[in-house]
């Protein structure tokens, strides 16, 4: 399947239309919050499917994939923050708050990935889905540490910096306790309807989930079109603040991905031993930038990082690419190393 | 003619990930109540708007008595010293109903 009949997925053509959308600056909006339900019932319907599909599967595969994918999550946050000091274009505060967003994943980019599969009828493990939990939190604690060494680097540099000195290390207002943040990581939203679902998924009686059927697997497309119908509007308006953040860190939005893209198909294919599919969905893993469970995270653990460098580049930049090129391009580079 | 009584009102725009933190700090220094509503606009962190719910800004009103409310002002400017964008202005106003501020939230 060439990468322009990726192009050709509804889904993708509803992304492309929500650009434009905005691009003409037509007067369209979605009612607020409709991207979240939506991406409520992608999760659990993503979620139903795959603890159907896990309760028949290998445990010694499943704990070997999450390990995989603790290893993928707490690497590739490290990679991209070395990546961004070297461009020097951003401070290590920005640089660690970038880097978590791209250890963490997009279930968009998944869900998307998943409807490029299977209109291409190739097939897929379930595992994937297990490491797109798992892979949520990790990041967002190595981004933690990482900013915390910048925090250290940069009081011992410049002691005056803040403007009654001991602000920063003031602890009574609850700010950034590393247990409550480490709290939230992993009591994240997504986190708990994915994981949620997928055990009920796992425990239901199969005649019980045949009866959910039509609506997890039959309207499934069809939420996913209006998801990234309204993604595109979002990515687009991001795209907007593009100059703010130039090309150079643009470009580490596009370079960031292919690393973890050809990373996670390298562990999917080579360690995991995944099929075709299935190796595809974790390089996409590996690519992907979050931008639903890290953001917030940053702006409460991080505030000195610019959210407008970090928001621009996974909704604006690296989304957009994983849509439109990165899934093709995963797949054919994992068809091309499992020949 | 209705008696009115003068009160400050603390005004406090900034993004959603934040309020738990700020309905910490409210229980903390003595607040009586606060109202959050969803906001939408622009300024020195760009554009802020609700439209996905997924990065939306709020704006938060406290009323407080001029004499209780120099902690949480304190405790606001540490946040902001931190680097967390918060705004914060503060108007004179007028209440009807002046013992509803000297309770604090339980």
């Amino acid at each position: 399947m060439s990468s322009l009949s990726n192009l050709l997925l509804p889904a993708v053509l509803f992304f492309a239309l929500g650009c434009i959308a905005r691009l003409i600056k037509s007067d369209l909006r979605f009612p607020p919050d409709l991207a979240k339900v939506l991406s409520i019932y992608l999760l659990m319907a993503i979620g139903l499917h795959g603890g159907h599909e896990l309760a028949k599967a290998d445990l010694v595969i499943a704990l070997n994939s999450i390990m995989w994918a603790l290893i993928l999550g707490f690497t590739l946050p490290i990679i991209g923050y070395l990546i961004l000091l070297v461009t020097r274009k951003v401070n290590p505060m920005d640089a660690a708050a970038i880097s978590a967003h791209y250890g963490s994943v997009s279930a968009g980019t998944f869900l998307t990935a998943i409807a490029y599969l299977d209109s291409a009828g190739v097939d897929y493990e379930s595992y994937p889905l297990i490491m797109l939990a798992v892979m949520e939190s990790p990041a967002i604690i190595v981004g933690l540490i990482l900013a915390a060494k910048a925090r250290q680097s940069l009081q011992t540099d410049k002691s005056g910096l803040s403007p009654d000195g001991t602000a920063a290390v003031n602890a009574d207002d609850n700010t950034g306790g590393f247990g409550e943040l480490m709290r939230d990581a992993f009591t994240n939203g997504s986190v708990v309807i994915l994981i949620g679902s997928m055990i009920i998924g796992a425990i239901s009686m199969p005649s019980g989930m045949e009866k959910l059927f039509p609506f997890i697997d039959d309207i499934f497309m069809g939420v996913l079109c209006l998801f990234l119908f309204e993604m595109g509007m979002v990515a687009a308006r991001r795209l907007g603040d593009f100059r703010q953040v130039g090309w150079l860190l643009a470009a580490f939005g596009i370079v960031m991905p292919l690393i973890g893209g050809m990373t996670g198909a390298l562990v999917g294919h080579y360690i995991l031993d995944f099929s075709v599919g299935g190796a595809t969905l974790v390089a996409v893993l590996g690519s992907s930038a979050s931008y639903i469970a890290v953001p917030p995270a940053m702006r409460l653990a991080v505030p000195e990082a610019n959210p407008s460098f970090y928001l621009t580049l996974s909704l604006g930049i690296t989304f957009p690419f994983n849509v439109m090129i990165g899934i093709p391009l995963y797949h054919g580079v994992v068809q091309s190393i499992a020949v | 003619m209705v008696t009115l009584y003068p009160e400050k009102l603390i005004n406090i725009i900034t993004n959603d990930a934040l309020e738990d933190k700020l309905v910490d700090s409210f229980r903390k220094y003595g607040v009586s109540g606060y109202t959050i509503l969803r906001a939408r606009g622009a300024g020195s962190s760009g554009r802020q708007a609700d439209m996905t719910g997924f990065d939306a800004n709020i704006l938060v009103k406290v009323i407080m008595p001029e004499e209780r409310m120099q902690d949480l002002l304190d405790s606001l400017e540490r946040k902001i010293h931190k680097g967390y964008h918060l705004t914060v202005f503060i108007t004179d106003i007028e209440v009807m109903t002046p013992g509803k501020f000297d309770k604090t939230l339980s």
